[in-house]
């Protein structure tokens, strides 16, 4: 099978604390796959939705998503052509957007034990962002397939972070600061995350000045 | 710790793989009302497998272990008092009444044979000259050197029925049992009680009571729910006790009761099997509504259905497992499914099977006289009804019978068809990929080609109006640009899973030919040639009359991507996927009163005999649901 899922994580944060959070699952690369799961009634003894069931799922998510705290604009794309997901939400700060992600994981989900709700994996202070990725994040993989999680291996994992000052240093030795100095890029795989959530890891320290 | 349930069915397990023979005694204890019946010729098959090699299995271990109480104790199989030179016969049926099943079996010691069956109870026979033991629902019922293991289950109609009549002749109100309902939700027998405890009303017991013998007190404080487990109690006595009247006073058994299933019995292989489909027709639960609002209708269908029974005998040679059957049918039927297969093999279809083809088959019938044979048959029958219902849809069928051009439709789709697996092979697709700016990091869709291996399949159909399909998809290309007009195919594009095209062929060599092979389309649109499929099977095909197929295990199963089956069905699998062998179906001639099958599994390559290869196969499984 060729790349399986392609994840891009991005997020803008302005110099007063809001800014922009967008997420994006790719899934077009297997879509012969994901069409002929839709094909079935049930796989693995768990019943699969049908698209009008997912659609109505997204726009309840949404809906929910829009009535949270210091969140607006809420927006979802989804493409069922090529299964492209692409979430994007307005924040007043990015405790707000870490809450609001909290309150709706805990709302929606079955487990309520969630351990590791209780960090946090974003801090923003004056020019210092640190980041990591809850761990909630790859739970669904422990109960995937062998052979589908080494498929993961040929998907990519891409965590973005956008600021309008510019990007002094980094502490993560894999991550790319790009020519503009305005965005940090850390690439990897969906597989190598799960090996190893520290790989997205990161404190990117900003500059006083903004873009000139 | 394992119910008896469990245990014996590894009882079960135990001797049906280790494979008894034949003596007669087992055979007459078969109930009458079975309806399917799998008998075991022991003796025969133990000269090909040895009971030795049977019980090194790892699943005989844990067999062997249940039946002798948790430990093994160095005792086997051949300790567990069976005759194993008498028949195994597992059966199962059901009449208007109830349901029966169990099976048949030699006795060589009592003695040790009840240490297996240790938790039934010996009781008092309702019926002279055998040995009567119970066990909860079960019953072992033993007479000379065979015994049965029996049980008989009312059938919710039947116990709904007198349910309903002693609970409402007590002046109450009617329950709805929603069996269905009541197991998607959930509901414990606990909530059933609470729900009709709010309903239960005091009533008199009247003379409708007395039919199953219930005690009158008793009857008057139970709920709905109580009386109808107390019914069921009754029913199933009472059934079981006519059942063993009749087999055991009256001497009424299956084998003397049916000609055919008496003669299967002497056939000399290893297996044989007994469906008496008419029987399962006239019993079938979905047919109770159909047999009350349309009896006279119901009659004539079940004529139509006498007769309809499937024999079949299993033999276990040096190299193969062949099945042979016959399927048996009444006279009408019989003209029917004549009429339906007096076409000629269509020859052109073998151009479109590679020589190399891994699975294929052939299909030839002539719906148009089959359709014109059971027209005359049941549309007399239908219009006898003068349900309105009925009426109706007799009127629209002879109305589209005349209206409609049924030479046309009949010569567009003739009904032969034939179908193929070309192998697996990469198909391009397209997929998107997000594409990043270099300076800013900010990305893009973008449309790339990509490949996926897919499973190459082609079905055809043979047809003397290929203008109809190509005036159809000219029309439909008139509506959407998937469909593409490529000069000697038509291309739909996105038509398996939204992103694999599609190819249609009409009207080359009288065939109708629909493949997600891009290969045959482009390069082999008239066929493949000389590389088309010849000689034996090519032979067999032609031979074999409605129906051929041919699948080569290995290759299909090396072939076919794991991917395409779950984890479980590939560990079953893997036990295949290192043998090589092929299956064969073929068919005789349909005649006025049967068609004969067979099927033939052909091992190939490393192995030491078909036993072998067949007990592998039941220890992975085995090992795998563990």
């Amino acid at each position: 099978m060729v790349s399986c899922v392609d994840i891009v994580d991005d997020i803008y944060i302005k110099s007063d604390g809001t800014g922009t959070f967008k997420y994006s699952v790719n899934l077009s690369a297997s879509k012969v796959k994901v069409n002929s799961i839709l094909a079935l009634d049930s796989l693995d003894g768990r019943k699969v939705p049908s698209i009008p069931e997912i659609k109505e799922k997204i726009n309840r998510y949404k809906e929910i998503f829009s009535q949270k705290e210091g969140m607006s604009n809420v927006k979802v794309e989804s493409d069922f052509t090529n299964f492209i997901f692409k979430f994007q939400c307005d924040f007043e700060s990015v405790i707000h957007l870490q809450k609001a992600l909290k309150d709706f994981v805990l709302e929606e989900s079955k487990n309520k034990n969630f351990k590791d709700l209780e960090t946090n994996w974003l801090d923003w202070e004056m020019n210092k962002l640190t980041r990591s990725i809850p761990s909630i994040t790859i739970d669904f993989t422990s109960k995937l397939k062998k052979e589908d999680a080494e498929a993961l291996k040929t998907g990519k994992y891409v965590c973005i972070s956008r600021f309008e000052k510019l990007v002094d240093k980094v502490e993560n030795s894999s991550a790319l600061i790009s020519p503009n100095k305005q965005a940090v890029m850390i690439k990897t795989t969906p597989y190598a995350l799960i090996q190893n959530l520290k790989l997205l890891e990161n404190t990117i320290y900003l500059t006083e000045n903004k873009k000139p | 710790m394992i119910n008896n349930s469990h245990r014996y069915v590894l009882f079960l397990l135990g001797i049906v793989v280790s494979f008894f023979a034949s003596a007669q005694t087992s055979d007459d204890l078969i109930p009458k009302d079975a309806v399917t019946v799998f008998s075991v010729n022991n003796t025969s098959l133990l000269k090909k497998i040895s009971m030795d090699s049977i019980i090194q299995y790892e699943f005989m271990e844990e067999v062997q272990s249940e039946m002798f109480d948790g430990s093994a104790d160095n005792k086997t199989l051949k300790d567990a008092g069976v005759d194993f030179n008498q028949k195994l016969n597992v059966f199962y049926g059901r009449n208007g009444n109830y349901e029966v099943s169990g099976f048949t079996f030699g006795i060589s010691s009592l003695k040790d044979l009840l240490r297996v069956f240790d938790d039934f109870d010996k009781t008092k026979s309702p019926v002279d000259g055998i040995e009567y033991y119970n066990s909860y629902f079960n019953h072992l019922i033993l007479k000379g050197n065979a015994g049965l293991v029996l049980r008989v289950d009312p059938s919710y109609e039947k116990v709904k029925h007198v349910t309903d009549s002693i609970w409402r002749a007590r002046g109450n109100g009617y329950v709805i049992d929603d069996k269905a309902k009541s197991e998607e939700e959930g509901m414990d027998e606990g909530d059933e009680g609470d729900d009709i405890d709010k309903i239960l009303k005091d009533g008199e017991l009247d003379e409708d009571d007395s039919e199953t013998k219930l005690d009158p007190k008793a009857v008057q404080i139970k709920t709905y729910w109580e009386l109808k487990d107390s019914v069921t109690s009754v029913l199933q006595a009472r059934y079981l006790n006519a059942i063993l009247v009749e087999m055991f006073e009256k001497n009424i058994h299956l084998k003397n009761q049916d000609v055919r299933f008496n003669d299967m019995l002497t056939h000399t292989c290893e297996g044989t099997f007994y469906l008496d489909n008419s029987r399962n027709f006239q019993y079938a639960k979905g047919f109770w509504y159909f047999q009350t609002m349309f009896p006279e209708l119901f009659k004539d269908i079940k004529a139509l259905y006498s007769g309809n029974v499937v024999i079949g005998d299993i033999f276990l040679k040096e190299n193969a497992i062949s099945v042979k059957f016959e399927a048996h049918y009444g006279k009408d039927l019989g003209k029917i499914y004549q009429k339906l297969n007096s076409t000629k093999f269509d020859k052109s279809v073998l151009n479109y099977i590679h020589e190399d083809c891994a699975g294929f088959f052939t299909y030839n019938v002539n719906l148009k006289e089959g359709y014109k044979q059971a027209y005359d048959i049941i549309i007399p029958m239908l219009s006898k009804e003068r349900d309105p219902r009925v009426t109706t849809n007799v009127l629209k069928a002879e109305l589209l019978n005349e209206f409609l051009n049924t030479d046309a439709i009949f010569e567009t789709y003739q009904g032969s068809m034939f179908g193929t697996f070309n192998g697996i092979k990469k198909v391009k697709t397209k997929k998107i990929e997000f594409s990043y700016d270099e300076n800013t990091f900010e990305y893009k869709e973008k449309e790339i080609e990509g490949e996926e291996e897919m499973p190459m399949f082609t079905v055809g159909f043979s047809t003397g109006r290929a203008d109809i399909p190509e005036k159809i998809l000219s029309y439909m290309s008139k509506m959407t640009s998937r469909f593409k007009n490529m000069g000697k195919y038509w291309k739909i594009d996105d038509a398996v899973f939204n992103s694999i095209p599609v190819y249609v062929m009409a009207g080359n060599n009288g065939l109708l030919v629909i493949t997600n092979d891009e290969d045959l389309a482009i390069n082999h649109t008239n066929g493949y040639g000389i590389k088309s499929l010849s000689g034996k099977k090519a032979k067999s095909a032609k031979k074999s009359k409605f129906m051929y197929a041919y699948v080569n295990i290995g290759e299909v199963l090396n072939k076919i991507p794991k991917q395409v089956f779950t984890a479980k069905q590939n560990e079953i699998l893997d036990a295949m996927r290192g043998k090589e062998g092929f299956v064969e179906l073929t068919t005789e001639k349909t005649t006025a009163d049967h068609t004969n099958f067979d099927i033939n599994y052909f091992f190939q390559g490393n192995y030491k005999d078909s036993g072998i290869y067949l007990l592998d196969l039941i220890n992975s499984a085995y090992v795998l649901a563990k």
